[in-house]
């Protein structure tokens, strides 16, 4: 018994900093958020409780319910186009090729910029250059990409690729590059082909990073708002309207913040819903392979 | 193909998407040379003139060294507890098997999914409540936000070192404390440089919460600057490339460094072996 | 498990209470530290006009050296964001400005519960007239007006002399349909590249300022009948529609993604287009790029609402000083004298007119205090009584940009019929007023 209780006491003491942390940063002002979402509150009036009203209005809300499904059908495209391109990026930057390192850099630089300022130089790029490369070469499809919200939808894809890739790419290159040496050697001395060499030797040694890397880019693809907000502001007609810029909107523009409490604690069930499902399957493949 | 063919076709496709990547960047470098008319006129092509004197007005309005200064404190510190911390819970949370650590590890993945806005007001009240709305305020809310993710990483990474290393020095007479930071930490060091690059990027640029958390005068940090160049209607994007441009370059620096760093702690753990 | 919470609690609880007491030392400690230096006042000025923001402090600085015992802290809040959710929490975090901005009565609606009644002020008496209105409750002021701006169709000189139109001709909406076509059809020769500019990416301009000019009759220029209407008629619908069309059927494509500084830097300012819907606020930003064409080049046409007044420029107050209620007495008074010494002292006219370079807002001016060609045909608009006032601010919070210029770019790009904009705009009204 004695044992144990040490046991457990070393584990409370590595834990604590964090998860004190985590209470006060994240948790207490969601739970003060959640009691907002009851009340009437602005975000400067004393707030009063009026029970579910807010909740009833929400389902009369087509913009918000469009939101989501935009941002569902955005994470899902992104989820798959941001690991392709992080993990291709990272298996050629782990090869032994002229100019990895620079290569690396070079990659990762988008990260560099904060995501509204990205916003801004991606719609530089979208208006006038390619509105340029438009006039320049009389293809149609390249101009007006930010006026229409199919176009509008894949500008933010290409932008989330360009500077989320790379993030990914660093936490696959941590992983590729803990696997030993000699087991990559062995595999060319018996004549692996290179595919048979990523199924079935890199693959299942940098499962953690998949089930880290879909995790984030899910995550930061429903969480996505600088570079919405910068790129289209959800334009045309809030058809690219993202669900943290309705929230924002909402709690800002329109100065009903309890309301957009609700909205908030809605996404974020439906997230962590999808989320951590995710992570709990990925976790079972892990063991599996 | 043999090797080298096959190598320098790798090297090829390296380049192009090298360029590609760059490009952004070749318009905001090329651009902070050009005035103002001449951003308009000429977006892509090289400037009609060069103007140093963006770099000048720019460094002079973002008040440069001090504002330098305190991003780097301000990120210096923040990564330090966040990889400091973060390391500990997750080893906490990877050694021992329980429910609780199941359910934590849960709870951490979750804080990641809560989207800033809806906790920014409720946020800002507390710590202002109880007049924590400084730079020790902001470390500790960067370690609330940041930890998630290292916690993450670090359990991932957890897991491919082996139990016996720590619990024979624990049989040897080390405490857990001295065998993880003796033992453990430095055989996570290429994780601990990803965490302190993903973090050192994210707070060097992180803008909506330092405005709302720093507000003395003398305080802020680069973005906080770099934004007062945009304005309500206006961008003055001469001076704010410019501005980017001196922003960009020690973190490039930086990230380079790491990046050798990385390499070589892992062949120095290679030799060890 | 229960245990886990167990803990968690605990040193919950424990960092409250650590944070708690060192947070009241420091009150005590501030608290004394007052009473030592007695008459010491800091005023926190909390404002959004990124534009002004350095003159702005050095005015701020300015008046402390002849008031020493007063401190004022200029934040100003960057581009980018919100400046309403930035000053939320500001409120919110305890640390309250003593001044701060308001737009117009949505604003002095939410923010009621913290304003000061300014008309003790010199200011509020010296104000032009009706210009108080839209921060006035049961008689009292609560705000004090930053200057005045006007807007219009803004022209191109040259362009309009070689296509050989005379601009003070165009006094109806038929008129300026003559024009642009006539600019249209010489396209080539002009060298350029469409008359308009329509940039329906900033909300603000098509579902702020043009939706103003048509809603402004319906509500009789009384920004508190908008801001008091539980409907609207959508009265003059066809002549927006008319003006819109217009606007986009003649301008650069695709008019959805068409922004600001494409608009005003990028094509007018470089000669591609002849006219936009701007006021005088552009005047700083093409001067940057061309003084001579700002100040020579070009001058601004009336903006026609068909079937009402067609000869007429809108002219509103873009933004008020507030004051915050909640303040010591002392505080408010340094703040109050501090605004009042900007605006009606000889010292901070100068300032006024010299380095903001506003369009004063208040009485006591000299005739000539505006320099610049669209200012001063604001000015001459306005003392003409060729103004259509604005009522926007009086919206629904967030409908004129969220709701109605939201609906204006899917419109623009043929995505959403006339109709059913209007319907929407009806309905989204009354839901935002229910």
């Amino acid at each position: 018994m004695k044992k144990r209780k040490n046991k457990n006491a070393w584990y409370w003491m590595f834990l604590a900093v964090c998860l004190v942390s985590l209470v006060i940063v994240v948790f207490i002002p969601l739970a003060i958020g959640i009691w907002y979402s009851f009340t009437d509150w602005t975000g400067i009036n004393n707030p009063t409780f009026i029970g579910m009203k807010n909740y009833a209005r929400l389902k009369d809300d087509k913009l918000f319910w469009h939101s989501l499904l935009f941002s569902a059908k955005f994470s899902a495209v992104s989820v798959i186009a941001v690991n392709t391109v992080g993990l291709t990026l990272a298996m050629l930057v782990t090869r032994n090729i002229k100019g990895k390192n620079a290569l690396r850099t070079i990659f990762f630089m988008p990260n560099l910029i904060g995501g509204l300022i990205l916003g801004f130089i991606w719609q530089f790029i979208f208006v006038d250059i390619f509105d340029s490369i438009s006039r320049f070469t009389g293809i149609k499809a390249f101009s007006g990409w930010l006026a229409d919200p199919n176009t509008g939808f894949w500008g933010m894809v290409i932008l989330a690729v360009w500077q989320m890739g790379a993030y990914v790419m660093v936490i696959y290159i941590a992983f590729i590059e803990s696997i030993p040496e000699e087991l990559l050697e062995a595999a060319e001395i018996d004549g692996v082909t290179p595919f048979q060499r990523f199924r079935h030797i890199i693959f299942p040694l940098i499962a953690p990073a998949f089930t880290i890397n879909l995790f984030i880019t899910l995550s930061n693809g429903f969480k996505l708002f600088d570079q919405n907000l910068a790129l289209t502001n959800g334009g045309p007609g809030n058809m690219t309207q993202m669900v943290a810029l309705n929230i924002y909107q909402t709690a800002f523009g329109e100065s009903m913040m309890a309301y957009a409490q609700i909205k908030a604690v809605i996404f974020l069930v439906i997230v962590a819903t999808f989320s951590l499902t995710q992570v709990y399957i990925n976790k079972k493949r892990e063991v599996e392979l | 193909m043999t090797r080298k063919t096959g190598q320098a076709f790798l090297a090829a496709i390296g380049l192009i998407l090298g360029i590609i990547w760059m490009f952004p960047f070749y318009i905001v470098l090329i651009n902070s040379f050009k005035t103002q008319r001449d951003i308009f006129i000429n977006t892509m092509g090289l400037p009609s003139k060069w103007v140093i004197d963006n770099y000048i007005t720019a460094a002079e309005k973002l008040n440069i060294a001090t504002t330098f200064f305190n991003s780097l404190i301000i990120t210096v510190a923040s990564v330090a507890v966040i990889c400091t911390f973060s390391s500990m819970a997750a080893y906490a949370l990877e050694r021992v098997k329980s429910k609780s650590s199941t359910v934590l590890f849960l709870v951490f993945a979750t804080a990641m999914l809560i989207p800033f806005q809806t906790v920014m007001l409720p946020l800002v009240a507390e710590f202002g409540r109880v007049h924590m709305l400084n730079r020790i305020g902001l470390v500790f809310m960067y370690l609330g936000f940041g930890s998630p993710l290292a916690i993450f990483l670090y359990h991932g990474a957890l897991k491919s070192i082996p139990r016996s290393l720590d619990e024979a020095a624990i049989i040897d007479g080390c405490s857990r404390f001295q065998a993880f930071w003796m033992i453990i930490f430095p055989s996570l060091k290429p994780t601990t440089v990803t965490v302190a690059i993903l973090n050192i990027i994210w707070i060097w640029n992180d803008y909506l919460l330092p405005s709302l958390v720093i507000n003395k005068k003398g305080m802020e940090t680069l973005p906080i600057m770099i934004f007062y160049f945009f304005g309500q209607y206006t961008k003055q994007w001469h001076l704010a490339m410019a501005g980017l441009t001196m922003v960009i370059i020690p973190v490039i620096i930086f990230y380079f460094l790491a990046q050798k760093e990385i390499i070589k702690g892992i062949t120095a753990g290679a030799v060890k072996q | 498990m229960k245990r886990l919470m167990c803990l968690i609690f605990t040193l919950v609880l424990a960092v409250y209470l650590l944070s708690g007491c060192s947070g009241g030392g420091k009150t005590a400690n501030t608290e004394s530290k007052n009473a030592a230096q007695a008459e010491k006042v800091t005023v926190d000025v909390f404002q959004f006009k990124v534009e002004f923001k350095d003159a702005f402090e050095s005015a701020a600085k300015k008046y402390t050296e002849s008031h020493p015992n007063v401190t004022i802290n200029v934040t100003t809040v960057g581009g980018g964001t919100d400046y309403g959710a930035a000053l939320k929490a500001k409120f919110n975090s305890g640390e309250e400005p003593a001044v701060f901005n308001v737009g117009g009565p949505q604003d002095v609606a939410i923010w009621k519960d913290k304003l000061a009644d300014v008309s003790d002020t010199k200011a509020a008496g010296q104000a032009l007239p009706g210009l108080l209105t839209g921060v006035t409750i049961d008689g009292k002021p609560y705000g004090l007006p930053y200057n005045i701006e006007g807007y219009g169709l803004i022209y191109n000189k040259d362009i309009f002399t070689k296509a050989g139109i005379k601009a003070e001709d165009i006094n109806t909406f038929e008129k300026l349909e003559e024009a642009v076509k006539t600019l249209d059809a010489n396209k080539s020769k002009l060298g350029i590249d469409a008359v308009f500019a329509l940039p329906a990416k900033e909300t603000w301009v098509t579902g702020l300022h043009m939706s103003n000019a048509f809603f402004s009759p319906e509500f009789d220029g009384d920004i508190m009948k908008a801001f008091n209407a539980k409907t609207i008629d959508f009265k003059y619908q066809d002549a927006m529609k008319k003006m819109l069309d217009l606007q986009n059927k003649y301008s650069v494509q695709p008019t959805a993604s068409l922004d600001y500084a494409a608009q005003v830097q990028k094509l007018f300012g470089t000669g591609r287009v002849a006219i936009i819907q701007q006021g005088n606020w552009v005047f700083p930003d093409l001067s940057k790029m061309d003084a001579d064409f700002a100040q020579n080049k070009i001058g601004m046409l009336p903006y026609p609402v068909y079937g009402y007044k067609e000869d007429c420029y809108p002219v509103g107050v873009p933004m008020y000083w507030a004051f915050n209620k909640n303040k010591d007495p002392n505080t408010l008074k340094a703040a109050k004298d501090f605004i009042d010494w900007l605006y009606l002292s000889d010292e901070g006219k100068k300032i006024v007119m010299e380095q903001f370079k506003f369009i004063p807002a208040y009485n006591g001016y000299p005739s000539d205090a505006v320099s610049d060609p669209l200012g001063k045909q604001v000015l001459a608009a306005a003392s003409q009584g060729k103004a259509i006032n604005w009522v926007f601010m009086g919206y629904p919070d967030g409908w004129g940009m969220n709701k109605l210029g939201q609906d204006i770019q899917l419109y623009v790009s043929g995505q959403l019929e006339w109709d059913k904009l209007v319907d929407n705009a009806k309905k989204t009204w009354a839901e935002a007023r229910k």
